[in-house]
């Protein structure tokens, strides 16, 4: 008894001594469970001598099973790489083939992991190579996904179908494609991988080559012969290529199967595939090689006139073809103005970025693009013709000329259609009745139309308004058609020209089709909008359509506006943006208006275009709150009387350059910045806190400005301007010259108003051009530098050709924004004069109708008796005139037809005639306002 | 997805107003009479894939207007056509009178190796005939064209003239007198060859109707 107690002590001291100096358990738990989380962490770090010694003695199951994923040992040892523990529960029994729950074994761990030693003896253990987990994946799969390419070689050799699918149908090869791991794919195909074989949803190798781009991986499968397969939902390689704008990939696709290039060309008519992605795969493909360069774009120049062709017949969708073949051009100039790869031959004038004139590079094509002999570009037998064939010749080789031929066969075909109505109605009845008769039909068919009544003064008009009826059908049906066609006219011509200009190619079509175009667009003012961009971009084809233009809705002309001011910007379409910390405007509160010009001064105005961010030193605000303070508290500051840049006007709400404005040293860099600021915030839709006379937004707007402008800064001169013009002054012994005397700092001086101005005599027939001359002095002349250097800052934002699109009454509502009008005060504090009273039914009907109008139209009619947008605070109450307090006041005039509506603004007074109808009144108000604000030539 | 072809040939319907040029592409493409037919205004446009010996072919159809005063419009639409029906009315004298100015028309402008055939249409009006199929036929003869009396109202012969033309086409192509890869040929290859779908061939038929052009 004793000695077995003593030697079971001597025992368990072994033990304990053994386990101490080795700081763990020297004996396995006798439970399974247990046991294998004492062996766990040895075998990952490979502790083989001390699991061996565990196991020794052991009853412990080695194939147990345990965790949420019933794994063996076998299992971890394959996963972490533990050969040699590995191989101890192999000799152990340990079963290779043993599947976890996702029914993985061993050897699918070790191939995941890359375990090239495990995988070895696993194999030597005779590991069943072809077992499928649950997704059917095999060994090779998972080699295959991570591209162990030098496993596989191991592996495959004992692998008896490397097609082996998983539950997808796909195949190790399929995601070896999938992931570009070129090696690995070599060795498949070697060891006799199916290189066509579609999974489930038909995809092949191939197939999944090009879904990811695999430029390489697609090569190696094209040159080992791989087929052309689409899926089963037909979706092709080369569609997948396009969609993931995989140039490179498509580009392959094209070399070993020539014919796809036609397919890819024609992928420009599909509206799934997306713009940018096209244009970028065509972009890398056109830049292999002048040879392709030029066979993308003669056959773009191809399908686009096929499209063109199709948009000009009148059963097809107009919509949809109409987008399509912008679409196309869009992706034709873009590849056009990329130019040839390379220089190619010496007189190639190469392409050197943007350094090369376009029309060089256009030329060159063209002629470059006819001469190449070889398949590759079909060249229509003309062989090395194009040598000596001159310029016009060779351009009318290209496909897009038919289009532009037919464009023009159209346009002369409807400028005959017109002529030859003009003689039949001129012969039949008398114009301007039919006319008038239109008119009223057509302001019934659209009751929210503005009334066209300026038309009935223009001849012209008048025609086009009788062709209405007559040759209705060819014109209306193809307005909209045959405009498109020049908006990709346009677009075309404008890519062969240096940014800016407008090809004379151009210029020349317009001209030329000038009736047609403004018949065009009198019958549909909306074409002009939407396909006429060019009038933007040109000055003098914009003059042509001015009158047109201006008779679209404000809000109409905003959106164009807008649209065409922020075309160029890269991501316009990125509200959010980064803020570089740099750029971040830093103003002084206590200096806004140094700061403010110091900042803005140091940017580019490239940044400030792309987006304001501003901070207030010693502050953490930043955002649009931010910026609409800066711009609200600048442009106040911008007035400020100590700067001496603006001086008030008579009124005191209004203000202009400061003829005087010199006592500021830097006042012209001011001027500048006061442009520049004003630019930015209509740039930017930002709404500025200052109100200009009238005179000075026509200087912005380049419009002459007219005597009654005076009336602004010296209304008691202008009205002895008007005294002149209404008064015969023949007799009154004025002894006017073209002279006027100023007083420059405090001496007397005599101011030619022209060359010799000083002896010619102001009389009854040259008074109006005095008049002119004297208000141009006063108004213009005298703040001319000052002018120019605030224009010269507004123009670095705001092109003089867009801002156009306004006039002076509108151009404050750009800038200064629209107040709200409230009716109720606006009637309560209004007075009437020469028989008018507030029981009248005319101003019943007055009030009506403006209760009836939009907030835009009040304000029109607001600016059209003030002279501004404004309200004064406090309300109508303290309406200024020219001199001092000067209520809203409608005056009475004798009613005769087609009068309209006028305004004294010096005295706030409207003179309404005494219309016999609401309807009447309405009409003609609305007219007054719409036609006003483009001159007062109706009054 | 696009729809499948080995080819695409341009074609176009030329000949005098009323012939009923526009009623023969109508039936030939919705396989029904036009009932209420306009003035055709300038060009319209149709295409349908038919098969033609064993190859699928596209066939992009533009239909002229055959009045006067489109003349100049639509002699702009006739470069690169790689086929013609040149149709006249056979109760109506003047349009077969006319056939000389279409066909120099044709083989001036669209390419001198056009492929033409003669369409005497309004065949169901044989009471009202003022054109003999024999003197017809004779002038197809002399003028190198191929010759059908065709009904646009019953069908008779319409899908036939489209398929007797393309049918020619093809046979050029494949003796090498026609070379599809020229610019201005009419010709294009499509991809049909590349895509062999797993859809059994008959399919491509189906496909005609659902033409998205």
């Amino acid at each position: 008894m004793m000695e077995r107690a003593m030697e079971q002590l001597n025992v368990q001291l072994n033990r304990l001594t053994r386990s101490l100096r080795r700081a763990r358990t020297v004996e396995l738990p006798e439970d399974n469970e247990t046991a294998v989380y004492t062996l766990m962490p040895m075998v990952m770090a490979d502790q083989h001598r001390s699991v061996s010694e565990l196991l020794l003695n052991s009853k412990f199951d080695v194939n147990y099973a345990f965790g949420r994923v019933k794994r063996s040992l076998l299992h971890i040892a394959a996963n972490c790489g533990s050969v040699e523990c590995l191989v101890l529960l192999l000799k152990r029994g340990a079963n290779p083939n043993y599947q976890d729950i996702s029914g993985c074994t061993p050897l699918h761990l070790a191939a995941r992991n890359g375990q090239k030693k495990c995988m070895g003896k696993l194999l030597e253990y005779n590991a069943d190579v072809n077992i499928c987990n649950n997704e059917g994946l095999t060994a090779i799969h998972w080699l295959a996904v991570n591209g162990r390419t030098e496993l596989l070689h191991d592996l495959v050799q004992y692998v008896s179908n490397v097609d082996v699918e998983d539950a997808m149908g796909q195949t190790a090869l399929h995601v070896a494609c999938q992931n570009g791991h070129k090696t690995t794919v070599l060795c498949l195909l070697d060891s006799g991988a199916d290189i066509n074989r579609p999974n489930v949803s038909g995809a092949t190798p191939l197939y999944f080559a090009c879904s990811h781009g695999q430029r390489d991986t697609a090569q190696i499968l094209l040159s080992r012969g791989a087929k052309y397969l689409a899926d089963k939902n037909g979706i092709t390689p080369l569609e997948l290529c396009v969609q993931g704008g995989y140039g490179e990939t498509c580009e392959i696709l094209i070399q070993h199967h020539s014919r796809l290039f036609q397919t890819l060309i024609q992928m420009t008519q599909n509206d799934d595939i997306k713009e940018n992605m096209l244009r970028q795969v065509l972009e890398h493909v056109s830049q292999q090689s002048d040879s392709h360069y030029q066979r993308i774009l003669t056959s773009l120049a191809e399908v686009a006139t096929t499209n063109g062709h199709k948009l000009l017949s009148l059963s097809s969708s107009y919509e949809a073809q109409m987008k399509s073949l912008l679409r196309i051009i869009r992706i034709f100039c873009h590849v056009f103005r990329l130019g040839p790869s390379s220089p190619n031959n010496g007189n190639d004038m190469g392409y050197n970025g943007n350094k090369t004139p376009r029309s060089q590079v256009f030329k060159g094509v063209w002629s470059r693009g006819v001469v190449v002999p070889n398949n590759e570009f079909p060249t229509g037998g003309t062989g090395y013709r194009a040598s000596v064939a001159s310029y016009m010749e060779i351009n009318e080789e290209m496909p897009l000329e038919l289009l532009w031929h037919s464009l023009e066969e159209w346009l002369m075909l409807i400028s005959t259609e017109l002529g030859s109505n003009r003689k039949n109605t001129s012969s039949t009845s008398s114009g301007s009745e039919i006319a008038s008769l239109l008119l009223k039909q057509r302001e019934v068919d659209h009751p929210g139309s503005r009334p066209k009544l300026p038309s009935l003064l223009d001849p012209q008009i008048i025609m086009e308004t009788e062709m209405y009826a007559e040759g209705e059908d060819v014109i209306s049906m193809t307005a909209n058609r045959l405009s498109a066609v020049i908006q990709a006219f346009y677009m075309c011509c404008s890519c062969q020209m240096p940014q800016g200009m407008t090809s004379p190619r151009f210029i020349e079509f317009v001209c030329k089709h000038d009736e047609v175009l403004k018949c065009f667009v009198t019958r549909n003012p909306k074409i002009i909008f939407n396909h006429f961009h060019f009038l933007l971009e040109c000055p003098e084809l914009m003059s042509r359509f001015m009158h047109i233009i201006k008779g679209q809705p404000f809000k109409d002309r905003c959106e164009w506006f807008y649209e065409h001011l922020l075309a160029g910007q890269p991501d316009s379409d990125m509200v959010h943006r980064p803020v570089n910390e740099n750029d971040i405007l830093l103003i002084h509160r206590d200096s806004i208006f140094r700061s403010s010009c110091e900042m803005v001064s140091k940017s580019t105005n490239e940044k400030l275009k792309q987006g304001i961010a501003v901070r207030f030193h010693g502050e953490e605000g930043m955002g649009q709150g931010v910026v609409r303070e800066w711009f609200d508290i600048l442009s106040n500051e911008i007035i400020n009387p100590d700067y001496a840049l603006f001086t008030q006007s008579a009124d005191g709400t209004t203000f202009q350059p400061n003829s005087n404005s010199s006592v500021n040293p830097d006042h012209l860099n001011y001027f500048r910045f006061a442009g520049q600021i004003l630019g930015l915030a209509l740039y930017h839709r930002q709404l500025v806190n200052i109100y200009f006379t009238r005179s000075f937004y026509k200087h912005i707007l380049g419009i002459p400005v007219n005597y009654q402008d005076v009336s602004s800064i010296d209304p008691e001169y202008a009205k002895n301007l008007q005294w002149i013009l209404d008064n015969d002054i023949s007799d009154l012994g004025l002894e006017l010259t073209f002279s006027v005397e100023t007083d420059v700092f405090g001496a007397m001086e005599e101011v030619p108003l022209k060359p010799g101005g000083t002896s010619i005599l102001v009389t009854q027939d040259n008074k109006a051009e005095y008049v002119q001359l004297v208000t141009e002095l006063r108004m213009t002349r005298a703040i001319q530098p000052q002018i120019n250097a605030f224009l010269q800052g507004f123009h670095t934002f705001i092109p003089p050709s867009l801002i156009q699109l306004f006039d002076e009454y509108e151009l404050e509502l750009l800038l200064s924004g629209m107040p709200e009008i409230d009716v109720q005060d606006w009637c309560r504090n209004t007075e009437y004069t020469s028989g008018y009273d507030a029981q009248e039914p005319v101003i019943q009907w007055f009030w009506e109708v403006v209760k009836s109008l939009t907030q835009e139209e009040r304000i029109l009619l607001l600016q059209f008796v003030t002279g501004s947008s404004r309200v004064p605070h406090g309300g109508f109450a303290y309406l200024m005139g020219g001199s001092g307090l000067q209520k809203f006041t409608v005056a009475a005039v004798p009613y005769t037809p087609n009068l309209l509506p006028t305004s004294s603004t010096c005295i706030n007074m409207l003179k309404l005639p005494e219309y016999p109808s609401q309807d009447v009144l309405r009409d003609r108000l609305l007219v007054a306002l719409h036609c006003g604000s483009y001159g007062y030539t109706m009054a | 997805m696009s729809e499948t072809y080995d080819f695409l040939f341009k074609f176009l319907v030329i000949g005098s107003a009323g012939t009923g040029k526009s009623c023969l592409l109508h039936q030939f493409i919705e396989n029904k009479f036009k009932q209420d037919s306009n003035h055709t205004i300038g060009v319209e446009f149709g295409s349908r894939v038919v098969n033609v010996g064993g190859k699928t072919v596209k066939l992009q159809i533009w239909d002229t207007a055959g009045q006067e005063r489109f003349r100049s419009v639509t002699r702009s639409y006739y470069r690169g056509a790689a086929g013609a029906l040149l149709v006249y009315d056979i109760t109506s004298r003047e349009t077969y009178n006319a056939l000389t100015n279409w066909l120099t028309d044709a083989r001036t402008l669209a390419s001198p190796n056009i492929v033409i055939i003669l369409c005497g249409n309004k065949k169901d009006l044989d009471a009202d005939r003022e054109v003999t199929f024999l003197e017809a036929s004779r002038f197809a003869q002399e003028n190198e064209l191929m010759f059908l009396e065709t009904s646009a109202l019953t069908g008779e012969n319409v899908e036939e003239g489209f398929l007797k033309c393309a049918r020619t086409i093809l046979n050029k192509i494949d003796s090498g007198e026609l070379d599809p890869e020229r610019m201005g040929s009419g010709i294009q290859y499509g991809d049909a060859s590349l895509r062999q779908l797993r859809q059994p061939r008959g399919t491509t038929t189906q496909n005609k109707q659902q033409c998205n052009c």
